[in-house]
């Protein structure tokens, strides 16, 4: 009776595996959009290039192990140029979605081109992999359809900025502090964190200067003159890459020197920002330490010194600059890999609770991945740290705050 | 108040030159030549080469991108716009195809050079001059911001607004002081009438074609150094204010652009100062407000003649 029962239930085992293996698709379709002109190209093309190289490396082994096949599947990467435009990235998201019907569905890179893939994720019940849009609209409890993979939410993202001007600024002698900030949702919201930040803390700091700019601002002169007008002892400078330039340059080219001055990019796209804005231009420049400094532990993926090996040996004409995008990219397709590798289906509420499975157990190249219960990004913390030059003339960081990262002092007031 | 107008001025010069070209090629041929923002681009790309391959002041650029530009302007006259002009109503099939070449001129930029910013330190801007100066009058070999009124300015931009008001000026002369600029005016005036009279519309025509390009790229030379940075995207752009530019002038007359440049310049400044968040739609609303009460432009004839 035994005997008859095994063999019964190993033709039952040999059966489902076979029509497990039998349902199982020829490629697991990845859908997401580029931006391979315009504003955005430059935080896009980084991200979207480290996607292609994760997809080139996977296929080359077989594929991804996916759990709810158990077996390696290929990857089709369908992607589509959205050339910056928000309104062709709509219609593009929608292609995705509801023609070539992928099975997961990623974001360009950048809060505004990511916009439009939040709703109409949400609209569709699919769940979106968000790259590196952390406007705070994007994360609510009632929309669970969507995970930040690899920057911090921009609503704690500036915290080591803000808490470097409370806690430090007025033992430095910080006491008026300006606010510039181009108007979308990413920049945007990470003035309203700075703001509440500084004006919660009850530190003796008086917002001087607060002013949104358009995000296609090229020209800064007049707003440096204005800022200048009203003496703060520390600038906050909000902006995308290109606004940084800009900024910068014109920062330069009029001979303003501020006491303190922090921008986003040349912490996250140094490579970008020395050769435009130059190593002088950068020296004293507060920003975010990014994770290429710091050589994270990893228990999955490539380490940061093997991914800048397969970056460089792959992208050899230096056309697209290695980065903190470029990390992402590659941060984005390690929790793919990884959600594949534990999700026992394919459905879209399964795939989240396997990307949130992941909350605190993934370390990447880009840190540890840590989700809070909305979907926001709050693991991949970015140290405030400020670019000196070496002995050579190049750029260097040097971690400020919090002072348990720190591995120097801040030069204040800029010399 | 005074540094936004100063810094308007300086500005909105430079955007004359960004918009002549186009004007140029308007009132001669009455087609519009959507590509215009991407010559500029190419212009930039022109300035950038000659400085990172050959370690050369960017000004040496503006004699070769306008003669590169000239010929590229005379060659893509005969081929494209006899044909144009052949058409039932070339001014708007002049929309379709110029923007057509534009696509294509920034697919082909971006497939070479690729998408990042690129730019050129301020300071190598007439950097010779600055050397010329230094080994005259002493002092150091670098250009510093640019006093004006006891205010400081990008050495950059009174550079490119001095090049755009001799720019203007040649224009000025090449229109009222040569032979083939009376042909020229004639042609703007009535086209018609000129083929009557025996004019031979189209050698003035590429001329006008292969200037117009011409002065756009001179004006990319600069690009670099007024936004920033340039990437191949930055064509369209640069098309849209040339063309806020234009009609704020005059379509049809280039020397009102040096004006609707100028107006357009100092606007954008003062919005600039007190309504930052609202710079970015001022050139919409300058065209809308010049269409609205003065649609033949600020130095423009009542009744337009295309």
């Amino acid at each position: 009776m035994i005997r008859k029962a095994s063999i019964a239930l190993a033709a039952a085992l040999t059966l489902g595996t076979q029509a497990f293996a039998a349902d199982a698709p020829a490629e697991i379709k990845i859908g997401t959009l580029y931006a391979s002109s315009g504003r955005y190209a430059s935080i896009s093309m980084p991200v979207h290039s480290a996607l292609k190289l994760w997809v080139e490396q996977k296929n080359a082994e077989g594929g991804v192990y996916v759990k709810a096949f158990d077996k390696k599947i290929p990857i089709k990467l369908v992607a589509y140029d959205d050339q910056s435009n928000t309104a062709t990235a709509a219609t593009l998201y929608n292609q995705l979605v509801t023609q070539d019907k992928v099975d997961m569905l990623v974001a360009d890179s950048g809060s505004v081109l990511t916009a439009p893939a939040v709703t109409i994720a949400r609209d569709h019940k699919m769940f979106l992999f968000d790259q590196t849009g952390t406007g705070a609209s994007f994360f609510s409890k009632d929309n669970p359809y969507i995970a930040l993979m690899a920057d911090p939410v921009s609503t704690i993202w500036p915290k080591p900025v803000a808490d470097f001007i409370t806690h430090d600024g007025p033992g430095l002698g910080i006491k008026k502090v300006a606010i510039l900030y181009s108007t979308n949702e990413f920049t945007g919201t990470q003035a309203n964190a700075v703001r509440k930040f500084i004006k919660d803390s009850g530190a003796p700091i008086e917002i001087v200067y607060d002013q949104g700019i358009p995000t296609e601002t090229t020209n800064y002169t007049v707003i440096i003159n204005n800022i200048l007008a009203k003496e703060p002892d520390a600038v906050i400078h909000l902006g995308y890459a290109p606004n940084d330039i800009a900024f910068l340059r014109n920062v330069q080219d009029v001979g303003a020197k501020f006491k303190m001055l922090f921008c986003i990019y040349p912490g996250l796209e140094t490579e970008l920002l020395e050769k435009n804005v130059g190593a002088k231009g950068l020296q004293h420049v507060f920003t975010y330490v990014p994770p290429q400094e710091l050589e994270y532990p990893v228990n999955f993926g490539m380490k940061m010194s093997d991914f800048k090996k397969a970056w460089d040996a792959k992208y050899k004409d230096g056309k697209i600059e290695f980065g903190f995008n470029s990390v992402a990219g590659y941060t984005t397709a390690l929790v793919l890999e990884k959600t594949l590798s534990v999700a026992t289906s394919l459905d879209r509420m399964e795939l989240r609770k396997a990307v949130f499975s992941l909350s605190g157990k993934l370390k990447t190249l880009d840190g540890t991945f840590a989700l809070d219960e909305m979907g926001g990004q709050i693991g991949e913390l970015t140290p405030l740290g400020q670019l000196e030059l070496n002995e050579h003339g190049h750029i260097k960081f040097v971690s400020i705050y919090p002072h348990e990262t720190a591995t120097g002092k801040p030069v204040y007031p800029r010399p | 108040m005074l540094y936004p107008l100063v810094a308007g001025v300086l500005f909105g010069l430079y955007f004359s030159l960004v918009g002549i070209g186009l004007n140029l090629v308007f009132g001669v041929m009455r087609i519009v030549n959507l590509a215009h923002g991407d010559f500029l681009m190419l212009g930039a790309f022109v300035a950038f080469g000659i400085y990172t391959a050959a370690g050369l002041d960017p000004l040496v650029g503006i004699p070769v991108a306008f003669a590169l530009f000239c010929v590229a302007g005379l060659l893509l006259y005969w081929v494209l716009v006899p044909r144009l002009q052949r058409a039932r109503d070339p001014e708007m099939l002049s929309f379709i195809l110029f923007f057509g070449f534009s696509q294509v001129i920034e697919a082909l930029t971006t497939i070479v050079f690729g998408t990042s910013e690129r730019s050129i330190p301020s300071r190598q801007l007439a950097s010779s001059l600055a050397g010329i100066r230094a080994s005259l009058f002493g002092g150091e070999a670098t250009n510093g911001p640019f006093r004006i009124f006891g205010l400081s300015f990008p050495a950059s931009w009174v550079v490119a607004a001095t090049v755009s008001v001799i720019a203007i000026i040649c224009v000025y002369l090449y229109l009222y002081r040569t032979r083939l600029g009376t042909l020229t005016r004639a042609v703007m005036s009535r086209r018609d009438e000129a083929v009557a009279t025996g004019i031979n519309v189209d050698r003035v025509s590429a001329a006008a074609f292969g200037i117009g390009l011409g002065l756009a790229a001179v004006a990319g030379v600069f690009a670099p150094f007024m936004f920033g940075s340039f990437t191949p995207a930055f064509g369209i752009d640069a098309t849209v204010t040339s063309f806020v530019v234009v009609v704020l002038g005059s379509l049809g007359n280039p020397l009102g652009t040096a004006l609707g440049g100028v107006v357009y310049g100092v606007s954008y400044m003062l919005v600039q100062t007190y309504l930052s968040s609202w710079a970015d739609l001022l050139p919409y609303v300058l065209l809308i407000a010049i269409l609205l009460l003065r649609p033949s432009g600020l130095l423009g004839r009542r009744v337009r003649v295309a």
